[in-house]
């Protein structure tokens, strides 16, 4: 009897386990790609890496309190093509987990994509609610740069065409539940042909 | 006659064993993985390895490969193996999507009459027979994953 019951279990854990294999599957690195190529703008964008931490930091100090009473919004990307990818990463720390490496390579692949060639790509990085609101611009600013430091190596993508920004929780996926794990994501913006990021976020052509 | 069997039992399985492996090796020799399947069968041969290890180790800035490698003696033999390929894998995947432009540019220029400018060069390597192509330049572009990732649209 105990031996059935441990059968059922095991059932139970592989069927949970193909769930998630399923959930994996449906982020596909041809379907990132072909979201990610969708380019709405011709022109460089009028929008510098600084000017938006400086925006991030103003909405902080211009609508205080323990959240955000007004999401942060940017009308320069508004119509850009993007692509939002959930990675974990341990408590606290800018650690990608291991069970988020899939979601990492899958992000690779899709910028090796040749339709991606030349492009240049924000990495917004963004926080739940917990913690406070400065301290969380840190915390997604470094974990932005830890997702840029393993496409870069391991993966082999070009570091200039990667711009890591942190904007802690100024941008709550879910408002209404601040604290959900959906709120904890990577954003990749596709900020248009051939534009590369310089040291201090400011936009170049490539090449 | 249970025991007895058993010895052969175990030889026929372990040499079955060794077969796979030597099957999924030469597997990845001849076609590189998607970056996402090779970090992902690390992450699920390593996961106890990683925690023991190489906990709190970032995966970028080649960490996780330094800490693996700090450790190679002590990680699984499972870990050990995937390690290797993989590392291999993803260097060898890297390594044609950056050089496929110098590797195919002769077959390029004689298949297509093109230069190998950006996406024309896969445009150009999906449209042409694999052997009308030079085998470095086939076996690049299969590298690259790009054939099967076309071949998938």
């Amino acid at each position: 009897m105990i031996r059935y019951q441990i059968g059922a279990v095991c059932a139970l854990a592989l069927a949970i386990a193909a769930t998630v294999a399923g959930a994996d599957t449906r982020l596909n690195s041809g379907e990132i790609a072909t979201s990610l190529a969708a380019v709405s703008t011709s022109g460089k964008l009028d929008l510098t890496a600084a000017q938006m931490r400086q925006a991030v930091m103003d909405n902080i100090r211009n609508y205080p309190g323990a959240l955000p009473p007004r999401a942060l919004t940017f009308p320069q990307l508004a119509n850009l093509a993007q692509f939002t990818v959930e990675i974990n990463f341990n408590f606290n720390s800018a650690v990608i987990r291991p069970d988020s490496y899939r979601n990492v390579g899958a992000i690779a692949d899709a910028l090796h994509n040749p339709i991606l060639l030349g492009y240049g790509f924000l990495v917004i990085g963004h926080t739940d609610s917990v913690g406070g609101r400065v301290y969380n611009v840190g915390l997604s600013q470094r974990r932005a740069e830890a997702v840029v430091a393993a496409l870069v190596n391991p993966f082999g993508i070009n570091p200039a065409v990667l711009q890591p920004i942190g904007m802690g929780e100024e941008q709550l996926r879910d408002p209404a539940h601040p604290t959900s794990g959906v709120n904890r994501r990577v954003q990749l913006i596709n900020v248009g042909k051939k534009f590369c990021f310089g040291r201090a976020g400011e936009q170049f052509v490539c090449q | 006659m249970i025991a007895r069997l058993r010895p052969s039992i175990v030889l026929a399985a372990a040499l079955l064993a060794v077969a796979l492996l030597a099957g999924g090796i030469g597997g990845a020799a001849a076609q590189t993985m998607s970056y996402a399947d090779a970090v992902d069968q690390l992450a699920t041969a390593c996961r106890a390895d990683f925690a023991k290890y190489c906990k709190n180790v970032e995966l970028g800035d080649g960490r996780l490969r330094a800490c693996l490698d700090a450790h190679q003696n002590v990680v699984s033999p499972r870990c050990q193996q995937t390690r290797a390929m993989v590392y291999a894998s993803i260097a060898r995947r890297a390594a044609a999507q950056r050089d496929i432009g110098t590797i195919c540019d002769a077959d390029i220029e004689r298949l297509c009459g093109t230069s190998h400018a950006d996406a024309h060069l896969v445009e150009c390597l999906v449209s042409v027979s694999p052997a009308a192509m030079s085998p470095a330049c086939s076996q690049a572009f299969t590298d690259t994953g790009w054939r099967t990732e076309k071949a998938q649209q």
